[in-house]
């Protein structure tokens, strides 16, 4: 066991060295896998980015539930402890009519219309921050509070919340659509730079089966190899995006002041940089293996 | 230490390379195999190093056949074998000394005591003074005695040579098997194939004659 991690530690260092002593061709094939694996990794970070920023929305969906007109105060109440102990909601605030009336003076300069009215018109009503936003979700907890006792009706806004989950769920379906082909794409990279490898190294290939040197052996070296090469073009990639995100942030910033918001593109966190290296280290290997396992079979002694 | 039962060699197109052959090396024996070209000592000694397949009977080597192991299992029994081909198969991307070193990489030898090694087998060549040299630089009876100095360095117990003297002149052929000599009196177990018999009859070893295959007196 010792000795196979002696043997491992050994062919991880002359993939190194190979790796430095590489020509500018090399060096090419890093930044060309480095630009592949930024694109897929971009779109993520947008997509992530704005999916916790439409969370913290103050306009994501609110519901809002209508008293009937003949509903008193016991009816409230009933309904205020229903949505107190309801699963689906984060918040909610009662607005009685007298305050609704008020607001809706002082907001259009009605004052004196009160007199001219008689009796107020409008309902009790409930605002509700749902705790889940997505539409579906959404839908069942406002059919559910429609069918409460003594309530007239409830409102929300369905078109503007389910429009950005869609566009979000588009653009998570994009991001693994191209994480998959990026994917593949990795792997023939990898497993066509290890075959050119090799074969410029035949003869020592040749030589090293006949005095003992085992398939595993041979193939160390390679997959070290393509796994450096790989981990070092997804951290270039994590360079770029962060080069991106710092550049696209402030005019991303100027663009939210004029909708008095906050928006800022994030990088990657220690979970998803540690996921990105494992993973495509992962795919170069097995890129390296499959080079390696088909070639040694053609070259054998004679 | 080899032993060969009833073993059959055909390669595709139905020649029969050996046929029907039996024999065996004790443990510490030197051995010649004598033979003009296409006799089969090639096919033979790929035998004993697990580069060829029997077609039948069995190849046992240390006890274990041939027949019943796997790619890598062979590779590890090549480990305890010094093997020096008759076209040399050096690499010229590297110089003398690191040619040598390659079998102690393959075994993973620590990197310093490999180095000792790997000048003691240069020096018993006498190639020490040559290790930082480009291998192409060397003559042909050089580069055979760098292929000898590879074949012994990581003290295999079994040294196979494919017709080693086959290009040399007369002096420097006697130099090669003064070596392989030495080598058998350390304890190796050693087959060496050559055309020239007037040569082996001066070791007084014992002569194995194959012609088409088969055994000849």
């Amino acid at each position: 066991m010792k000795h196979l991690l002696y043997l491992h530690g050994r062919a991880a260092r002359s993939a190194l060295r190979t790796l430095i002593r590489q020509p500018l061709g090399s060096l090419l094939s890093l930044f060309m896998l480095a630009v592949a694996i930024s694109l897929p990794l971009g779109l993520y970070l947008i997509v992530a980015s704005l999916s916790s920023w439409s969370n913290g929305l103050a306009a994501a969906p609110q519901i809002t539930l209508f008293m009937e007109a003949s509903a008193d105060r016991p009816d409230v109440e009933t309904v205020n402890q229903t949505l107190k102990q309801h699963a689906l909601v984060k918040s909610h605030r009662f607005v009685s009519k007298e305050q609704a009336l008020q607001d809706l003076m002082k907001r259009n300069s009605l004052n004196g219309l009160t007199e001219g009215l008689g009796s107020n018109p409008l309902p009790d009503a409930f605002i509700i921050d749902p705790k889940d936003t997505a539409p579906e979700p959404l839908e069942r907890l406002q059919k559910e509070l429609s069918g409460l006792p003594m309530v007239e009706a409830t409102q929300f806004d369905a078109g503007w919340a389910k429009k950005l989950h869609s566009l979000l769920s588009l653009g998570h379906q994009l991001t693994l659509l191209l994480g998959a082909a990026l994917g593949i794409a990795m792997v023939l990279a990898s497993s066509n730079t290890i075959r050119l490898q090799i074969l410029s190294r035949r003869d020592e290939i040749e030589v090293s089966k006949l005095i003992g040197a085992t398939d595993g052996f041979i193939r160390r070296p390679f997959v070290y190899f393509a796994v450096f090469q790989g981990v070092l073009a997804a951290l270039i990639a994590w360079g770029l995006s962060a080069w991106l995100i710092a550049s696209a942030n402030p005019a991303l910033a100027e663009l939210a002041t004029l909708y008095n918001d906050h928006a800022t593109l994030r990088n990657l966190n220690a979970d998803e940089v540690l996921v990105l290296l494992g993973g495509v280290a992962l795919l170069a290997a097995l890129g390296a293996r499959l080079a390696t396992g088909h070639i040694l079979r053609q070259i054998e002694p004679q | 230490m080899i032993q060969f039962d009833q073993v059959t060699k055909r390669y595709p197109g139905g020649i029969d390379a050996l046929k029907n052959l039996s024999f065996k090396v004790d443990k510490g024996e030197m051995v010649f195999l004598a033979g003009h070209s296409g006799a089969g000592k090639s096919t033979l000694l790929k035998l004993i190093a697990g580069i060829e397949r029997a077609t039948s009977g069995t190849v046992l080597i240390n006890g274990q056949n041939l027949g019943k192991l796997g790619g890598t299992q062979i590779s590890y029994m090549r480990q305890h074998i010094g093997l020096v081909f008759q076209d040399h198969k050096i690499l010229f991307d590297r110089s003398v000394f690191d040619n040598v070193m390659l079998p102690l990489d393959v075994i993973g030898f620590d990197r310093r005591e490999a180095a000792k090694r790997v000048r003691a087998a240069l020096d018993k060549v006498g190639l020490l003074e040559r290790e930082k040299s480009n291998p192409i630089r060397l003559s042909g009876g050089e580069q055979q005695r760098l292929c000898i100095a590879r074949a012994v360095v990581h003290r295999p117990s079994i040294l196979l040579a494919d017709e080693p003297t086959g290009n040399l002149d007369r002096d420097y052929a006697h130099d090669i098997m003064a070596l392989f000599k030495s080598f058998n009196q350390v304890g190796v177990t050693v087959v060496v194939s050559a055309h020239d018999e007037t040569l082996m009859n001066e070791y007084g070893r014992r002569i194995i004659r194959l012609a088409h295959g088969h055994f000849t007196a």
